[in-house]
């Protein structure tokens, strides 16, 4: 996979989060960022036919094992901000009965 | 001694958990026990490692060598810790209840002690990323800590927009370490002396990095969820939040333009004008403010700005690290004594305070010292930055008197404050929280000690030479004169008759969608620079 097609997912994202004027929606932008940002770095150090960067004694042509660890812990806080946003986004439509960004911050406050 | 760098982080969220898991009554005590081991680590452990601070000591989590994770420790890592460990004790002492302990919120509060002091540590680029998120998702808990409607709605904004600047940050780091195979920060320095100037995709790091950290910063297009997050969260988060934790992002402004120091991107003038930008923009919505917190809250944006003039208008880091501290120490005064207040009178609206000199005479004190330092009162701490940053822009007239202007618009923001304090006392409910005025005694001392001591503890503490300051002249003493002068009438003639322009800045707040729309556009600006250089 190209890395300028990873770039064009970041992109994606970042043109979601500065139109869409749902808060489920703004959730996803940031998770297609993330996910763009994941393929590119896996990208990185991804190459045709490279091996898994598991040694058993000889060390042949493997893929750099840095970037699919430090991806695993960016999925993992991927995941936790996806599910702590959307909690509030339950809670947000208990108390407004709307998940328009709009329509939540024209409001004044509601205990 | 040694592993002290590991323990700053591991004992605080260690005993979170314990607590979180116990939910005992004595929560507190815990949480204050742990609080006295840390602080006997840091300062057995900077006693220790004093006379290496100009390198700095760098420990490897894991006894692994170069290729483990680096904590490293100099003067810049070594003089935060020591202020977060310090406005972690208000926080607690200021939370403090004998008989009621909240162990979930004790929980998050220490967990995100151990995760900043982490963030101050670290040497490494991805660790430095999982710190900045998790300050993030905790930071969002704790505004939406109350779960009211409106903390939920800062929080849910505060932290989409958050993970978008660092998300933003990360990108830079792919980038690093695609050119330089490695995201050791000091190991990606010492590549870059050899690099060719003008290295396009360290560059394009570079402004993704900057750009991610501007919003941890709250820099000029892209602080709308400060006064959000900062205004209806807990009086105590909010010291905490705008005294320390968007000093993070200026850590890392500082510690980023130093690793990419031998690249030479020439981004100061740049820096600069966002820096007046976020200072302006903060005096201007500060004025305009009849919420308490809010208008910290902007005050805060205004401070932010002159740190940022401050570091780039110097050699150094020293006068933006000086107004870091005295930032923390005042505005984290003025939010625990605003917190007082609010619980009190059981209304924000300042308008409908008044009276405090007479209701609460030990809190106005303590109030008007906070107003006297932030506004830069000789004596005080907040002189003594302020005129380190304005003695810098002297030879340039017009930023010295922009920078003057936003002393001035500061200044008419606390005048407008300071009106509470007169007039009839209106309704108001006892305060019997001792324990609550103990942090603002505290505070209150070190504004005064740091004004008064400049030149001795800046040399103690900081190791930087600030005797050009002199607060007992009498140029100091004409200057504060003027600009409170220009700051009354500025209040008196615009501000107080609350015209319709006032009334619509003050309903002014920038929606989801466009802040991030600025934010893609201040990216867009940045690498236009980058470009053009």
């Amino acid at each position: 996979m190209n890395p300028i097609l990873t770039f064009i997912v970041v992109l994606i994202g970042f043109y979601g989060l500065a139109t869409s004027k749902n808060i489920i929606k703004s959730v996803f932008c940031v998770t297609i960022i993330e996910s763009g940002i994941i393929l590119l770095f896996l990208n990185l150090g991804n190459f045709q036919g490279g091996g898994i960067p598991i040694l058993n004694g000889e060390a042949d042509a493997i893929v750099d094992p840095l970037p699919q660890a430090l991806m695993i812990t960016t999925i993992v806080i991927g995941s936790t901000v996806t599910a702590l946003s959307l909690m509030l986004c339950i809670k947000l439509f208990h108390r407004y009965g709307s998940i328009e960004w709009a329509q939540i911050l024209r409001r004044e406050d509601v205990e | 001694m040694e592993h002290a760098p590991i323990l700053f982080i591991l004992i605080p969220v260690i005993t979170a958990i314990i607590i979180y898991v116990l939910r005992s009554r004595w929560s507190h005590y815990l949480a204050f026990f742990a609080q006295i081991i840390v602080t006997v680590l840091a300062v057995i452990y900077y006693v220790d490692i004093a006379p290496h601070f100009v390198s700095g000591v760098i420990y490897f989590i894991g006894d692994w060598d170069v290729i483990g994770i680096p904590l490293m420790n100099d003067r810049l890592s070594a003089v935060l810790v020591s202020l977060t460990i310090f406005v972690w004790w208000m926080v607690l002492i200021y939370k403090f209840r004998p008989k009621e302990a909240e162990p979930t919120f004790l929980f998050f509060l220490l967990f995100l002690e151990g995760v900043f002091l982490g963030l101050l540590q670290t040497s490494d680029l991805f660790n430095l990323f999982v710190f900045m998120e998790l300050t993030t998702i905790i930071v969002t808990i704790l505004v939406a800590f109350k779960k009211m409607g409106s903390s939920i709605r800062a929080g849910v904004y505060y932290l989409l927009l958050n993970t978008a600047g660092v998300l933003m940050f990360l990108i830079g780091v792919v980038l690093l370490y695609y050119t330089f195979g490695t995201i050791n920060m000091l190991e990606i320095r010492n590549g870059m002396e050899g690099l060719a100037p003008g290295h396009t995709v360290v560059g394009l790091a570079y402004v993704l990095m900057m750009a991610g950290i501007s919003v941890k910063a709250a820099l000029f297009p892209v602080f709308a969820w400060l006064p959000r997050a900062h205004g209806v969260a807990q009086s105590a988060v909010s010291a905490l939040l705008s005294g320390l934790i968007v000093k993070g992002g200026i850590y890392l402004f500082i510690r980023l333009n130093g690793m990419f120091s031998p690249a030479d991107f020439d981004y100061m003038d740049f820096f600069f004008f966002v820096g007046l930008a976020t200072a302006l923009t903060g005096s201007l919505f500060a004025m305009m403010q009849k919420n308490i917190k809010v208008l910290l809250a902007y005050s805060t944006l205004t401070q932010v700005g002159l740190i940022i003039i401050g570091l780039v208008s110097l050699d150094d880091y020293s006068a933006g690290l000086l107004h870091v501290v005295h930032h923390a120490l005042f505005k984290g005064l003025l939010f625990f004594a605003a917190g007082i207040i609010v619980s009190v009178y059981r209304t924000k609206d300042i308008t409908k305070i008044s009276g405090l000199m007479r209701s609460m005479p030990i809190v106005s004190i303590f109030m008007i010292i906070g107003m006297l330092a932030i506004t830069g009162a000789p004596f005080m701490n907040g002189y003594i930055s302020k005129a380190l940053i304005t003695d810098a822009l002297y030879d340039d007239p017009l930023r010295y008197y922009a920078v003057f202007l936003v002393n001035v618009g500061s200044a008419a923001a606390f005048v407008k404050l300071s009106m509470i304090f007169f007039g009839p006392k209106t309704l108001s409910y006892p305060h019997k929280n001792y324990a609550q005025i103990v942090p603002l005694a505290v505070i209150s001392l070190a504004c005064f000690v740091f004004g008064i001591f400049h030149e001795s503890l800046g040399e103690i503490l900081f190791g930087f030479d600030v005797s050009a300051v002199d607060p007992f002249t009498f140029t100091a003493l004409a200057t504060y004169i003027v600009t409170i002068a220009f700051g009354f009438l500025l209040y008196h003639h615009l501000i107080r008759p609350d015209r319709k322009g006032v009334r619509r800045l003050r309903r002014f707040t920038v929606t989801f969608e466009t802040a991030n729309y600025l934010f893609v556009i201040y990216v867009a600006v940045l690498t236009g620079f980058f470009l053009l250089l």
